[in-house]
């Protein structure tokens, strides 16, 4: 049982998120996750941001790089162009994915790097209190925006089918068991996955409680959902407004940044022995 | 004593083609010579310049007379010919109006409509002349034209031997060879500091195009499959950096190549770089700012910049090249001490450094040893539990790669314990950043002084003080102003090294320095660390680069 809960995988520290937050679910569901695709701790990187949910990198047993605020995608693409040999996860919360990260995103699906994305979206910006997230619901009042935010919420999943994501799903962190296998299918993948993990966020946001996602969530494969066509993704990833999609909602097979690329076919680059003085004389007889 | 050669077209009339082929056609003969393409920022129309100056012993800086101007059009002639010296030559098309007296007219648009359906031709006519006329061999510049034209080369082959065939011989000009085939190389800044890269075993380069850095990262990329080097334009220099980052982490020595607007995009990277002990190389091609400021014109404005960069304090290795040898050798420095110490490197050029082509002695890739400084697997697997930020006497700690051990690599951009982990712990944060600090000794004991020239005392001397690129320019002025002047030169910035500087003050009667900024930028950065000032200041601010004329003519 320890096995398939991926207990190996879990830090055993101290744990600096609130009591009572999804965050802690979307842990258990990332071990369980690596649990299923049963890869050892030391063949996974996580590449985090900056927020809440980017201290995950501190409370799991993984290779970890804990970079910067919203740099998380571009730093885990180049971990992954060296190292095509390594699992390499991206995870954070929707400030730092979408919102301060929201160029690398988009270019890193154009880009299709074999990366797992985890978003973990509380439409709030948690570690710096509360204020709006873009994917905040426009009229969502918080201190930094006293009127209502005035801008409608970014919609991650119609963008990142839109951009040509190969891989996107939704999860709720409430259901660990699906979560979990969302996540795993993200990591099978090839290319570009990217599971945005709804997630209440009892401090801050009083709004989309727990209640208010239970009693809105749709499980696609309930409903027949095939996720293979793209038209019924976007419709699917637009929604009614009032239901929300969770599974799968989009996946298709687009070629990878490393198919057919001259180098990344090789050695990771980043087990290349270093080059010989013989290596470059070519280039330097070029001088002569 | 050198011979200057002008060729000044507008843009899209193949100017640096033409440099090209005229330079590789001297160097292919044996002689010295330096070639400075100068252009507007603009594709079609501007002014297009390479001055290409030649000489019996190495030159490395550039000249605003010259001693034979091609000019490719009418405005080009109009504007340029003041700048030729008393005697001097003009090549230009009959069909230009006013060429004034002196000028040699040749029919090179009419042969190169009628004879070689080839209008652009033209040109190559015209240069096929002026080598004609410098005493260069035919065969030396058909040779040179097949090698620049592949297999369009024919028409333009015969171009050249109709230039050779109308245009007049000059009394022979250049100099008897001075070097045998094989014993120099003819090389741009640019390129040079993407060989010593290549050299250092850099395996991965992310950057967004940004004059003059580009010239780096399209030569990277046009050897990286042959090379193994991952190559990726990113979306901004934001991504570039971090990139790099993510790729130095798990072993890919990385560059970034960029110029002053783009680094400022890579600051927050630059500390990060610095907080996770994590290596980069980062080419800084400067050009004048603020902002975007002259996009192709040179200058030495961010010394001072790439010093103070980043938020929080920790120590970076700054290197700043004379020449594209020295270019090479630094750049692959750069990656030594950055992969040794952990630390961001800058190598620090410009504009005119890394577009210009100068001839050097044969680059050896073995003068600057390329070493592994990760900790062997063995070793790792013998460790009970892995510290990335193990604290240590030399301040550098045990570096190694997730996915080669079962050892973790856990590395943050918060403070952190020696495992990598967030801290607010007083002590741990007062380790980190003496641990940090510390390497800096280790790094100013790896710096070369200054070159100091000529060697020997400096007393009783007024002493030019440069860094950079301007090397070449201040060197001419120093000889030339003879007796009673010295050239010292820093080519390794940072950490200073004051004590050789403390010596100069001194010694010397005066120190002036001589940069390519308004305000004197080694002259605070120098006055920051030592107390001592230059005593005058020769600048120059306006996008060009300094030649020695400039030089004498504000110490006259
Ligand atoms: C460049 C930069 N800007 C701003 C911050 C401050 N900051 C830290 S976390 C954060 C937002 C985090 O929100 P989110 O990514 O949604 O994660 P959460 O805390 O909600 O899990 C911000 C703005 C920072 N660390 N760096
Ligand atoms: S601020 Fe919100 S999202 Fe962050 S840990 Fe607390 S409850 Fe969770």
């Amino acid at each position: 049982m320890a096995e398939l809960n991926g207990e190996k995988y879990l830090a055993d520290v101290e744990i600096a998120w609130c009591p009572g937050c999804g965050n802690f679910a979307i842990r258990k569901s990332l071990a369980r996750a690596l649990a299923q695709v049963d890869l050892p701790p030391h063949k996974v990187v996580l590449v985090t941001g900056i927020g809440q949910a980017a201290k995950i990198a501190h409370y799991v047993n993984l290779n970890g790089f804990n970079g910067l605020h919203g740099r998380t995608i571009a730093a885990a693409a180049g971990v992954k162009l060296a190292r095509p040999d390594l699992t390499v996860i991206a995870e954070s919360g929707d400030g730092d994915l979408y919102g301060e990260g929201g160029n690398h995103l988009v270019h890193n699906i154009r880009r299709n790097v074999d990366l797992t994305v985890i978003a973990h979206d509380n439409r709030v910006y948690g570690l710096t209190k509360g204020q709006a997230s873009p994917t905040a619901p426009r009229g969502y009042r918080t201190r930094a925006q006293p009127a209502g935010s005035p801008s409608a919420p970014l919609n991650p999943l119609a963008l990142a089918v839109a951009v040509g994501a190969p891989f996107v799903a939704q999860a709720f962190s409430g259901e660990i068991e699906r979560t979990a296998d969302l996540i795993a299918q993200g990591i099978r993948h090839k290319g570009f996955a990217l599971v945005n993990v709804l997630h209440p966020c009892p401090s801050w946001n009083r709004v989309q409680t727990f209640a208010w996602y239970r009693e809105r969530l749709v499980h696609l494969e309930e409903r027949g959902h095939d996720p293979t066509d793209r038209a019924a993704a976007f419709a699917v990833a637009i929604g009614s407004g009032e239901e929300i999609p969770i599974g799968v909602v989009y996946r298709t097979e687009r070629p990878t940044f490393a198919d057919g690329h001259p180098v990344l076919a090789g050695d990771p680059v980043g087990l290349r022995p270093l080059p010989s003085p013989e290596d470059v004389r070519p280039i330097l007889e070029g001088f002569l | 004593m050198s011979t200057v050669v002008r060729i000044a077209g507008s843009a899209g009339q193949g100017v640096q083609t033409l440099g090209d082929i005229l330079a590789r056609s001297v160097f292919r003969s044996g002689l010295y010579l330096h070639g400075e393409m100068s252009y507007h920022s603009r594709i079609r129309g501007g002014e297009n310049t390479f001055t290409l100056r030649i000489g019996e012993s190495p030159v490395l800086a550039t000249e605003a007379q010259a001693d034979l101007l091609v000019a490719l059009n009418e405005e080009m002639l109009v504007v340029h010919r003041p700048a030729v010296r008393e005697g001097g030559v003009v090549f230009t098309d009959e069909e230009v109006g006013e060429p004034g007296h002196g000028a040699v007219r040749l029919p090179a648009g009419r042969l190169a409509r009628d004879e070689l359906k080839l209008p652009i031709a033209a040109g190559v006519i015209l240069l096929g002349a002026a080598a004609r006329f410098l005493g260069l061999t035919p065969e030396v510049v058909r040779a040179e034209i097949r090698a620049a034209f592949g297999e369009k080369a024919e028409p333009n082959v015969r171009a050249v031997d109709l230039g050779y065939a109308h245009g007049p011989a000059g009394t022979p000009r250049l100099p008897a060879p001075r070097f045998a085939p094989g014993d120099r190389m003819l090389l741009t800044g640019g390129q040079a500091v993407g060989a010593g890269a290549i050299a250092a075993g850099c395996r991965f380069v992310a950057s967004y195009p940004m004059t003059p850095g580009t010239a780096v990262f399209e030569f990277i990329a046009q050897h990286a499959a042959q090379h193994g080097i991952v190559v990726e334009q990113a979306e901004d220099e934001i991504a570039a950096i971090n990139m790099a980052l993510g790729a130095s982490y798990a072993g890919a020595r990385a560059l970034v190549t960029t110029s002053g607007g783009g680094f400022a995009l890579m600051v927050e990277g630059l500390s990060l770089a610095r907080m996770i002990e994590t290596p980069v190389v980062i080419h800084l091609g400067q050009r004048p700012g603020p902002a975007t400021g002259l996009p192709t014109r040179t200058g030495q404005e961010n010394l001072l910049f790439a010093l103070h960069a980043g938020h929080g304090e920790f120590p970076r290795y700054i290197v700043a090249p004379t020449d594209p040898a020295d270019a090479f050798y630094l750049t692959m420095k750069a990656f030594e001490v950055a992969e040794k110490y952990q630390v961001p490197a800058f190598v620090l050029t410009d504009q005119f450094l890394v577009d210009s082509y100068a001839v050097v002695s044969a680059l050896s890739p073995t003068r600057v040893p390329v070493e592994e400084h990760l900790v062997p697997v063995e070793e790792l697997d013998r460790l009970g539990r892995y510290e990335r930020f193990a604290v240590t006497r030399s301040g550098i700690s045990p570096r190694a790669l997730p996915g080669v051990s079962e050892k973790l690599v856990l590395v943050d951009s918060d403070e952190h314990d020696p495992y990598g982990r967030i801290t607010e712990d007083l002590g741990v944060r007062r380790a980190m950043v003496e641990k940090r600090l510390r390497k800096a000794d280790g790094m100013r004991e790896e710096i070369s002084p200054p070159e100091i020239y000529p060697a020997g005392s400096l007393r009783g001397k007024r002493v030019l003080l440069g860094w950079g690129s301007t090397y070449g320019a201040i060197r001419e002025a120093t000889e030339r102003l003879g007796e009673g002047y010295a050239h010292v030169h820093l080519r390794e910035l940072w950490p200073l090294r004051t004590e050789e500087l403390r010596r100069v003050w001194g010694e010397a009667e005066e120190v002036i320095l001589v940069e390519e900024t308004a305000t004197g930028q080694l002259g605070r950065l120098v006055g920051g660390e030592t107390g001592l000032r230059p005593h005058r200041f020769v600048p120059r601010y306006d996008g060009r680069p300094f030649t020695a004329e400039d030089i004498l003519g504000a110490l006259r």
